[in-house]
């Protein structure tokens, strides 16, 4: 059998990819793991519900928006910009680590997860609420609230989220211009 | 004739005119349909007897959804009804002497379910449905009463109405009253079987379909003539639920009584308001009962002894930029969960293929559902479905119109005539946008 192909180019990770022939339902999850062998976003429930396979996709105003690779097609990515795990850290040219992101640093330093599994979707999910929260900084008392809102369609089954929440809080608290009042 | 003659037969007609509306308002033309037995008081013996009995027909006329406020104290009141003229909220029905029904006679009680008169001659509004309920039989009313009084009482006060004038005068409702009720209880059609007339009595008394699913007129009473043909709620669509209506979308007697019980069908699972109701009520119906309803909302005397689904509707041609436009944007968006074919993932999505909303004619529930998503569902035994995102801000309005006109004209068989402008005018501004 062969399947329906078109061809597909958008950048990722700063670098421009394609055009390729990918088939036409192919989930962009399958497209990071089996054509750029970027394999950081996981594969775990495949329905949309655990969030461990999300990326990040800058919007035309630079906003970045999180979605679900394992239930969005491959071909709804065309002509984007998207971040994957991947692309969090700094690299050298020769790929070797610079630095890590702040979201990713701050989950270093609170012990944040155990398995791994599904830090890449935290990593995300965080770095997207850090990115709104540069645009539209909210009052202090609202900060326990919105991390738990933000973060809480991801699923983790080992560390019972209340490190990753503690490192979020604490790297808003610690970033100027995220509170307001 | 003279002027004086006009002169005063004007001011006759004026006052007979006067008068005339203030009989209606002070409700000398206001017909019961609660008979004198019920001034005696039920013995404690016959109270105990029908209180087992209350509680199934309480699930029945499903009296807990709105005479409970979520996550509130049972029986407590407290939900809100956003209507045209203000805000109503469900009262406190629980026994406790002072904020509830406790110190209500029998008679009190009748008179406020089956005529909206409720202790000491204050009319109910028909958000409580006493329109429906004046068919209840006398002893259903009794079992309900019986069986509310079991309950705990709540000492919740009673949210005040916030309504604007002259709304907030209750005596006002005589006039609604006049028009909209019926001037009897529930009558059996002799000509059809117990079965059908057992459905026409759980459909329009106690389970008040009508109330959502029959239009409503200039004054807010059931449109008689366009009964159960289906309205607008809160900005989704009751569907028509006639025969025609439910063979349109896919059911037949059987399969509709599957559905009322779990909730679940290859026609879609429940939502809004109708997810509420099998939670509370239908799910736990008798299947007797179940299947009285569906022969009598398809005009049967008894349920067939076979299932037959109506054939699906045949697919319409849509032209291939738009087919081509929708296709993709399917397989981007809908395909992961809702499968390339249409064919959903049992407990995750329900199938697309077979959908009852892409074959009613208006696409105004299709299109809130991409729009605004619908949240992930529990349903009896250890049914779900998860939660389906919204995409409002995923796709324009040329960009839905496209998909909404392929997926209907796919698996609805409707003609691709859906614009962005009508996208436009279904896009949420708010809760309950039109």
């Amino acid at each position: 059998m062969t399947l329906p192909t078109k061809p597909l180019a958008l950048t990722v990770n700063g670098q421009p990819v394609g055009p390729l022939d990918v088939p036409e339902g192919l989930m962009m999850q399958d497209f990071l793991h089996e054509y750029l062998n970027l394999t950081g976003a996981r594969m775990g429930c495949g329905q949309g519900i655990c969030h461990a396979c999300t990326i990040m996709v800058e919007e035309a105003d630079g906003a970045v928006r999180e979605m679900r690779t394992c239930i969005t097609g491959a071909h709804w990515f065309a002509g984007k910009k998207v971040v994957t795990i991947e692309g969090h850290a700094q690299h050298d040219a020769q790929g070797g680590l610079v630095a890590l992101s702040p979201v990713q640093q701050a989950f270093i330093e609170h012990f944040a997860f155990q398995c791994g599994y599904c830090t890449p979707g935290f990593v995300t999910g965080a770095t997207v609420l850090i990115d709104q929260l540069k645009r539209a900084p909210i009052p202090r008392a609202e900060l326990e609230k919105t991390v738990t809102e933000a973060l809480d369609k991801h699923i983790c089954r080992c560390t019972g989220y209340v490190r990753y929440h503690t490192a979020v809080r604490d790297l808003i608290l610690n970033t100027p211009g995220l509170l307001r009042g | 004739m003279t002027k004086r003659t006009i002169l005063l037969t004007a001011a006759a007609l004026v006052v007979i005119g006067a008068v005339a509306v203030a009989s209606v308002f002070f409700g000398a033309l206001e017909t019961s349909v609660v008979s004198k037995d019920v001034d005696t008081p039920l013995s404690a013996q016959e109270m105990q007897r029908l209180a087992e009995r209350g509680a199934y027909v309480a699930v029945a006329a499903d009296c807990y959804a709105c005479h409970t406020a979520k996550d509130g104290p049972a029986w407590a009141g407290g939900l809100a009804f956003e209507t045209p003229f203000g805000t109503l909220y469900a009262t406190n029905i629980s026994p406790d002497k002072e904020h509830g029904i406790g110190a209500w006679t029998r008679a009190e009680f009748h008179r406020s379910v089956r005529d909206g008169v409720a202790k000491g001659g204050r009319h109910l509004y028909p958000a409580m449905p006493y329109a429906s309920y004046r068919e209840m039989t006398e002893e259903d009313v009794d079992a309900v009463y019986a069986f509310l009084m079991t309950r705990e009482p709540m000492p919740v006060p009673n949210r005040e109405n916030q309504l604007s004038f002259p709304f907030n005068i209750r005596q006002s409702l005589t006039f609604w009253n006049l028009v909209n009720l019926r001037r009897s209880g529930f009558e059996p059609d002799p000509a059809r079987s117990e079965v059908w007339n057992r459905g026409r009595y759980v459909v329009d008394a106690l389970a008040h379909c009508g109330e959502c699913h029959t239009p409503r007129n200039l004054l807010q009473g059931m449109k008689p003539g366009a009964y159960l043909e289906g309205a607008v709620i809160e900005g989704v669509e009751a569907p028509d639920i006639t025969k025609e209506g439910l063979t349109r979308m896919g059911f037949d007697p059987a399969t509709l009584a599957a559905f009322m019980k779990s909730g679940v069908s290859a026609q879609g699972s429940m939502t809004h308001q109708m997810f509420e109701v099998v939670h509370f009520s239908t799910q736990y119906l008798t299947d007797d009962d179940l299947k009285a309803m569906a022969a009598y909302l398809f005009d049967l005397d008894a349920m067939p002894a076979t299932s037959t689904p109506p054939p699906a509707p045949a697919p319409v041609d849509v032209a291939p930029p738009v087919a081509s436009a929708a296709r993709s944007t399917y397989l981007n968006l809908c395909a992961g969960c809702h499968g390339a074919e249409g064919q959903g993932i049992p407990h995750v999505a329900v199938p697309l293929s077979t959908n009852a909303s892409l074959r009613l004619e208006s696409p105004r529930n299709f299109v809130r559902a991409v729009l605004n998503g619908i949240p992930a569902q529990r349903f009896p035994g250890l049914e779900r479905m998860e939660a389906m995102p919204p995409f409002a801000d995923l796709l324009d309005d040329r960009e839905l119109a496209d998909l909404t006109n392929w997926m209907r004209a796919r698996w609805g068989g409707r003609q691709p005539a859906v614009t962005p402008e009508d996208i436009a005018k279904l896009r949420e501004r708010g809760h309950g946008g039109s």
